[in-house]
């Protein structure tokens, strides 16, 4: 087919030699013409028709940035001559890609599949390597348990990395999910457990990845898995040696509101359901075995043994999962808001371990009450079950998120997690009034819209407009705030402060991405390979994100998103043809590719 | 009744110094710790708001810029780095030039040039004219007395004629801002009783400055001391008016010094010494907030300023060593100063000197008045269908 070639670049692409590509595709097979057109003016109708006759074309392709924006009037002009209108091929780069370091090669070969008349995406196949079918993930949230699940129950080897001495993340600490007021747990810890016993999961707990090395398909990846000093097989979590232990410190797992003991379980529904203990506070292990060991002497199993060491594991891969989620920003440096300062202000997450029944007050939203330390004589302020319920108390939005100080973005889960303690307020606390400052309701999902209306007809007094200051007045709290609607400024007394702190990646996340070789964006999230079409992809090939780790999401969406990424590990494995990476294909393998198709 | 938008408003705000209104999503922020806002007089929020949709004729006919006192708390506070306290700096600027009738308040505001080239040929204009009549009547060697350079009588009309001028148009310039807001901003009736049972709010206010002290709680200023400071630039100039405008005979009587008059002076200048220095050590270091973006007037206006102080102490010190012929340059370059300096009042940051206690004053009439309409409305029973 004579074919003739037209650059429309609409604007300047700094990656892209235009003048480069034309004269690369000038030398394509059946290639007429190549004409260089300027975006101003529109190219005029008589001379494509002239540009037609003269040379004959019977396929006319427009190569750009955005070429379908001068489609129409070559169509025209197609049609006016008598030829066939299908034969004007796009060649696009934007939408191929056609950026980064291979910009070149990739818009020549864009340009020449559209000569051949054959659509990239048939040509630009990645692949080769052979995958290995183990599959590791890298965080035990609720991302990488459904991830893990998923890819277990179709019959391959998962390998699952865990931080901490249990999986459950974050959702293990929710009582409630909105906006169906679901149990949390009810909906986590039955998949909990179903990894614990599952035999195509290997549950790595304590552990961390410390070396990557290998190409998609074949990673090899050196793990350490920190020392649990118990037997996890042979605990059966009778909780005597935590009896025994003398050392009290501050429990991660309910946000630091209670206390655990330095041998402990994070919480009963624990998986794997053992105890552990935490080397930097047990006294034997931080003297050297020269004090205490008392826990080893009580266990009735003798499963205890405080002088276990790491270890690293090496393992072999094909695909890894990032789920490596999120933590929340130190409030403490938002001055205004007295966290730190005054006891009863609180973050989300220390607000949600209070009403969560298995939290340390059973449930009962309580104000902090003061008791003074017997030995120390200092005071303190901690959640007892027998403590005062408030009166009333202040939700305030967007602490931290949407502040060019802090974060610039919007948490995402914040507006629908403040609604749900509204609703759990007034259920526990009948007569509590609770005021509710916002700037923006991002009630988006299904169903939270009208979540959020019937918080507000429950009595919830939603104030638009934000607060900024919690001040303490004769022992009193008083949050001030704008009531934009009623155009009035307002002063409640309140007796506890909730604060919707924005959320951050996690700690562990600049180092995967650097371990990996993984982008992340201004904020410090995982780049995502394309937000629309692939965004569970990454730009490393058999590497995938899920979950916050990503963006913010809900745990609808963290869940969707752990699936997907199921599906493409599956993919990859099941297709046989192995896991390549568009960007490590070169212009020659498109071109034969694209020749081959086209014998055909 | 209809409000005409001005899709543009807040472009030509740009000139006066507000440039980051759009990005103020409205939380509030800066309404909570705002130490002057109240249930009435609820900024900078509210402003940020009219500014963004245009409603110019809302803007003119508000109060609000003239409440604040810039103490920089809601601009530490937006989250969206919008600079609220700016915002309402520029306004006040507006405000000033809205007010003035003439127009030229707008010149000198929009463009640093024109005022520059103004003050420069205004006091080229009072050299030639001062050293025409000093030498056409007196000798330069002579300060004081028979055939001065510069006789005190002269300068007492001199200064009296500048000032009726200055007065003249202030005054129009307050009794429009008078019309903005009490005739075309305020909807309801205000009894005249209680323009005088409010008389008291003027002086208070132009004397204390008390609104300017609750600012500095919170801040990370030395204890009230930009209160304390502008409290000690205004009183020392007020002082020094007076002392010029009616006492000059007095002040300038001879080489020795006169005790009941002069110890005045010398307040005064200690107390525009103090402020000059350190409102210009401020602008120069941007170490608070509300010094950290200068607009072109307040620059001329501390400056000038400062160089009429110290021409002002020069010309005192020449004269009391007898230093004739240098006493007498001093006080042309002095006078070269002061001149532009007064007939520029009206048209520049200065003026806010009678805004603010008028702004003060109109606020509490206005309270007193919205709630008499308030408790007429509800005395009176109203019949909902």
């Amino acid at each position: 087919m004579r074919t003739g070639i037209f650059f429309c670049q609409a604007q300047d692409n700094m990656n892209l030699n235009i003048d480069s590509i034309a004269k690369y595709s000038a030398n394509l097979p059946e290639v007429e013409t190549v004409q260089i057109l300027r975006p101003k003016p529109l190219p005029g109708i008589d001379f494509i028709r002239g540009q037609i006759k003269s040379n004959r074309l019977e396929r006319i392709v427009l190569a750009g940035d955005m070429p379908g924006y001068f489609k129409p009037v070559f169509t025209k002009a197609v049609a006016l001559t008598g030829g066939n209108t299908d034969e004007i091929r796009l060649a696009s780069f934007q939408e191929h890609g056609a950026k980064g370091e291979n910009a070149m090669d990739r818009a020549k070969a864009i340009v020449a599949c559209a000569v051949m008349g054959i659509p990239f995406s048939l040509a630009a196949v990645p692949g080769g390597n052979p995958v290995n079918h183990a599959t590791l993930i890298i965080g035990g949230g609720i991302a990488g348990i459904q991830s893990a699940l998923e890819i277990a129950n179709a019959g391959k080897q998962v390998y699952l990395t865990e931080q901490t001495g249990t999986i459950g993340g974050h959702m293990a600490m929710f009582d409630k999910t909105f906006p169906t007021l679901d149990c949390a747990a009810c909906i986590l810890t039955p998949k909990m457990v179903s990894v614990g016993q599952h035999e195509m999961i290997r549950l790595l707990t304590k552990s961390n990845v410390v070396a990557v090395s290998g190409k998609p398909g074949a990673y090899r990846v050196k793990i350490k898995q920190k020392a649990r000093f118990v037997d996890v097989k042979s605990c059966v979590a009778c909780n005597v040696c935590a009896e025994v232990c003398p050392v009290k410190v501050k429990s991660e797992f309910d946000a630091g509101i209670s206390l655990r003991k330095a041998i402990y379980i994070p919480f009963p529904q624990a998986v794997p359901n053992a105890y552990l203990v935490d080397e930097t506070s047990c006294t034997y292990i931080l003297s050297e075995g020269q004090k205490c060991g008392a826990c080893m002497k009580k266990c009735p199993k003798e499963c205890i043994d405080l002088n276990e060491k790491d270890k690293t594991i090496d393992i072999e891969v094909g695909n890894i999962i990032l789920a490596t989620g999120y933590e929340f920003l130190d409030v403490g440096k938002i001055e205004q808001y007295g966290y730190g300062v005054y006891p009863n202000v609180l973050t989300s997450i220390e607000f949600e371990r209070l009403t969560n029944a298995s939290g340390t007050t059973g449930g009962r939203i309580v104000t902090k009450t003061r008791v003074i330390d017997k030995k120390t004589g200092k005071e303190q302020w901690i959640f007892s079950p027998e403590g005062i319920p408030p009166k009333s108390v202040a939700l305030i939005h967007c602490v931290g998120s949407r502040n060019k100080k802090y974060n610039p973005y919007c948490s995402r889960v914040c507006c629908m997690y403040s609604l749900k303690f509204a609703h759990l307020l007034k259920e526990k606390v009948p007569s509590v009034n609770v005021y509710e400052f916002y700037i923006d309701m991002r009630a988006f999902g299904k169903g939270y819209e009208e979540f959020a209306e019937r918080i507000k007809q429950e009595g919830t007094f939603v104030v638009r407009g934000h607060s900024a200051s919690v001040a303490m007045k004769d022992g009193q709290m008083i949050v001030r705030g704008e009531d934009i609607f009623n155009d009035r400024l307002v002063e409640f007394d309140v007796d506890m402060v909730v604060l919707a702190v924005g959320l951050i990646p996690s700690k562990g996340t600049e180092e995967i991405s650097r371990l990996l070789g993984v982008q992340r964006d201004s904020d410090g999230w995982f780049s995502e390979l394309d937000y629309n079409g692939s965004p569970t992809d990454t730009d490393k090939g058999g590497i995938y994100v899920a979950g916050m780790c990503q963006a913010p999401k809900d745990i609808p969406d963290t869940v969707a998103q752990a699936s997907a990424v199921a599906a493409g590990v599956l993919r990859s494995l099941t297709s046989g043809k192995g896991i390549g990476h568009m960007s490590s294909l070169s212009l020659s393998e498109i071109e034969s590719r694209a020749k081959k198709i086209h014998a055909i | 009744m209809a409000i005409r938008v001005n899709p543009t408003f807040i472009d030509d705000l740009d000139r006066y110094g507000a440039e980051d209104v759009q990005l103020c999503y409205q939380c509030g922020d800066c309404s909570t710790v705002c130490p002057h806002a109240d249930d009435m007089y609820i900024f900078p929020r509210k402003s940020m708001r009219f500014l963004q949709m245009g409603l110019e004729q809302k803007i003119e006919t508000t109060l609000e810029p003239w409440l604040c006192y810039y103490c920089g708390q809601c601009s530490i506070q937006c989250p969206r780095e919008a600079d609220p306290g700016e915002t309402m700096m520029s306004l006040r600027r507006w405000l000033i030039s809205r007010y003035d009738f003439t127009g030229i308040a707008r010149k000198f505001f929009k463009s640093r040039l024109t005022e520059i080239l103004t003050i420069i040929a205004v006091a080229v204009i009072t050299a030639v004219f001062l050293i025409y009549y000093g030498f056409s009547g007196g000798n330069i060697t002579i300060y004081d007395g028979e055939g001065a350079f510069l006789p005190s009588g002269f300068i007492h009309r001199f200064d009296l004629s500048v000032g009726a001028v200055l007065l003249i148009f202030l005054i129009a310039n307050a009794i429009h801002m008078w019309y903005l807001v009490m005739i075309k901003g305020t909807d309801y009736p205000v009894p005249w009783w209680i323009y005088i049972k409010q008389l008291y709010q003027l002086p208070w206010h132009f004397f204390t400055q008390k609104r300017y002290s609750e600012c500095e709680k919170k801040h990370e200023h030395p204890v009230f001391m930009p209160w304390l400071i502008h409290l000690g630039l205004m009183l020392g100039y007020v002082t020094m008016l007076v002392l010029v405008m009616v006492f000059i005979e007095q002040l300038q009587a001879g080489p020795e010094i006169r005790w009941q008059v002069h110890i005045f002076g010398y307040l005064a200048t200690i107390g525009l010494l103090a402020g000059t220095f350190y409102f210009i050590r401020n602008r120069i270091r941007k170490n608070y907030v509300q010094y950290k973006k200068s607009h072109g007037t307040d620059w001329v206006f501390v400056i000038l300023l400062f160089y009429i102080v110290v021409t002002g102490i020069l010309q005192h010190l020449f004269h009391r060593i007898g230093l004739n012929v240098a006493a007498n340059i001093t006080y042309v370059l002095h006078l070269m100063g002061v001149v532009p300096w007064l007939l520029r009042m009206p048209f520049c940051k200065w003026s806010h000197l009678i805004y603010r206690p008028l702004a003060m004053y109109f606020a509490e009439i206005r309270r007193e008045a919205a709630a008499r309409q308030e408790s007429i409305i509800q005395s009176v029973p109203v019949l909902i269908k």
